[in-house]
């Protein structure tokens, strides 16, 4: 039987993309910011993004670390724009709704690291990771 | 009662108006473009893979091999940053030349991107119009360097010959041919009322979103960011290279732009011939172990190349960060998105002058 190139799985492709040298790196980099697996974000990235946005991934990380959040300390440590405008790992929606608590426990007298720890574990269960 | 549904419309893998095969899935909401994925693997060479280990002498054959349509860009570019990690330097006529070389690649890729565009939106004359000059270019670019395409004319501390005597004295009058030709087609796509209306306001892709998506090249210009590599060239910054940007983010102003940049190429080669320095074309150098970032202005954009070499010149890793990844990318995710007609994905997606063979390598 016939069978088409384009009705495959793409997993494989999608994950040769991601341990290339710069892809490797830069995802090995967000898991440890988000203290998350490697394999388990690669498996998101891989369901979540398509071939095109994997193969951008470090060029997009690049602008986010010279354009992203520059206003907004805490923005910026948390990756409010890179993760949702940027890297479009999670929506803008999500994103913001993590920011604005995090937002408010900084506003209320909890320490910035310990806001930016909490920002982190959301966005954690936002990719059900 | 009719009913709009959304829609999964499949375009390509082959397509009549794509150059080299890819898939885009649309999803439409009636001609309205909400959405699109990119599924790529139909061309993929490996190339990275099998570079890696070998000398730099194979590797500069292999890196030309990355692109058919910007060759030159890519031996010059995996030169020059062998002769960064070596310290090799050039002989001031050689860097004249290899300004000539990639200006000409440069403009005979432009009036294949401007070819493609046209024949596009169904202005086929138009096309092939520039395809014959492009076959004038590349007649040009062959008595350079000797080949059409895959010229291997760089090589470390120099260019591989000199500029023969007659093609020195017979290409300002070629250029001026080439540039009386290209003035009127540039006119007839700018005044061309049926272009304006497939081009004009079409394929969107603003400023900011242009930042985001870290779009390079004619792409990026089009939308008003001055980012070009040449800038930073040592010979480019000799002969006073100023980018070129238009400001209406559309279709139109890509091809504008792109028809700008061959007006501004000729006159960049007519500048190096003017001044081209006497002397020797190659220096010699032995390339060294060493880790390098180096990014060079290919036709669609910037072309970086991460590499690092053993102390025998062989190539320990290397990857290549080529134009189209984020140009396909900003295309297929900003600029097709909220297109008010199916027919505009394809002009669209051909106004970025996609290569399909430097995104997969």
């Amino acid at each position: 039987m016939t069978t088409y190139l384009y009705e495959q799985d793409l997993v494989t492709q999608k994950y040769r993309i991601l341990v290339a040298m710069r892809h490797d790196s830069l995802v090995r980099k967000i898991a440890q910011e988000l203290n998350i697996p490697v394999q388990e974000l690669r498996r998101y990235l891989i369901e979540h993004l398509d071939m095109i946005q994997l193969e951008n991934l470090p060029a997009r990380a690049e602008m986010a670390d010279d354009h992203a959040d520059q206003g907004d300390a805490v923005a910026r440590a948390l990756g409010r724009e890179k993760y949702s405008l940027y890297l479009r790992i999670l929506s803008g929606a999500t994103m913001d709704a993590i920011f604005s608590e995090v937002d408010a426990r900084v506003h209320t007298g909890t320490p910035v690291d310990d806001a930016i720890a909490y920002g982190r574990t959301q966005i954690r269960e936002a990719l059900k990771i | 009662m009719k009913r709009i549904v959304d829609v999964n419309i499949p375009l390509g893998p082959i397509h009549p108006c794509f150059k080299e095969p890819i898939r885009l899935k649309c999803e439409a909401k009636g001609e309205r473009i909400t959405g699109a994925e990119v599924e790529l693997g139909y061309m993929k060479k490996g190339i990275e893979r099998i570079m890696k280990g070998r000398p730099w002498q194979e590797v500069m054959f292999l890196a030309e091999r990355v692109c058919g349509i910007c060759s030159v860009i890519h031996n010059m570019v995996f030169i020059e940053a062998m002769e960064q990690i070596s310290d090799i330097s050039v002989p001031p006529r050689a860097a004249y030349l290899r300004v000539i070389a990639n200006e000409l690649d440069r403009m005979q890729s432009h009036m294949l991107a401007n070819f493609s565009y046209c024949y596009t939106i169904e202005h086929e004359t138009l096309g092939m119009y520039l395809l014959d000059l492009r076959e004038q270019v590349m007649d040009e670019l062959e008595r350079l360097t000797g080949a059409r395409v895959t010229c291997a004319y760089i090589i470390p501390g120099g260019v591989r010959c000199d500029i023969p005597k007659k093609e020195a004295e017979a290409l300002p009058a070629n250029l001026d041919r080439i540039e009386e030709d290209l003035r009127r087609y540039a006119g007839m796509f700018e005044g061309g009322p049926m272009i304006a209306l497939r081009s004009r306001g079409v394929g969107l892709l603003t400023l900011e979103a242009a930042q985001r998506a870290h779009v390079v090249g004619p792409t990026a210009r089009g939308s008003g960011i001055a980012v070009d590599c040449r800038t930073n060239h040592p010979t480019y910054r000799k002969l006073g290279f100023v980018p070129i940007t238009r400001t209406d983010c559309d279709n139109y102003a890509r091809v504008m732009l792109r028809f700008d940049e061959l007006f501004q190429s000729i006159d960049l080669i007519r500048k190096c011939l003017r001044e081209l320095p006497k002397g020797v074309v190659r220096g010699g150098g032995v390339c060294k172990a060493g880790e390098t970032r180096y990014s060079g202005e290919a036709p669609r954009g910037e072309l970086t190349y991460f590499i690092k070499s053993d102390e025998f010149g062989r190539i320990v890793e290397i990857q290549i960060q080529t134009p189209s990844i984020m140009n396909i990318e900003a295309c297929c995710h900003e600029m097709i998105i909220g297109s008010d007609s199916i027919a505009d994905v394809t002009s669209t997606f051909v106004s970025a002058d996609p290569c399909v063979a430097c995104t997969e390598r």
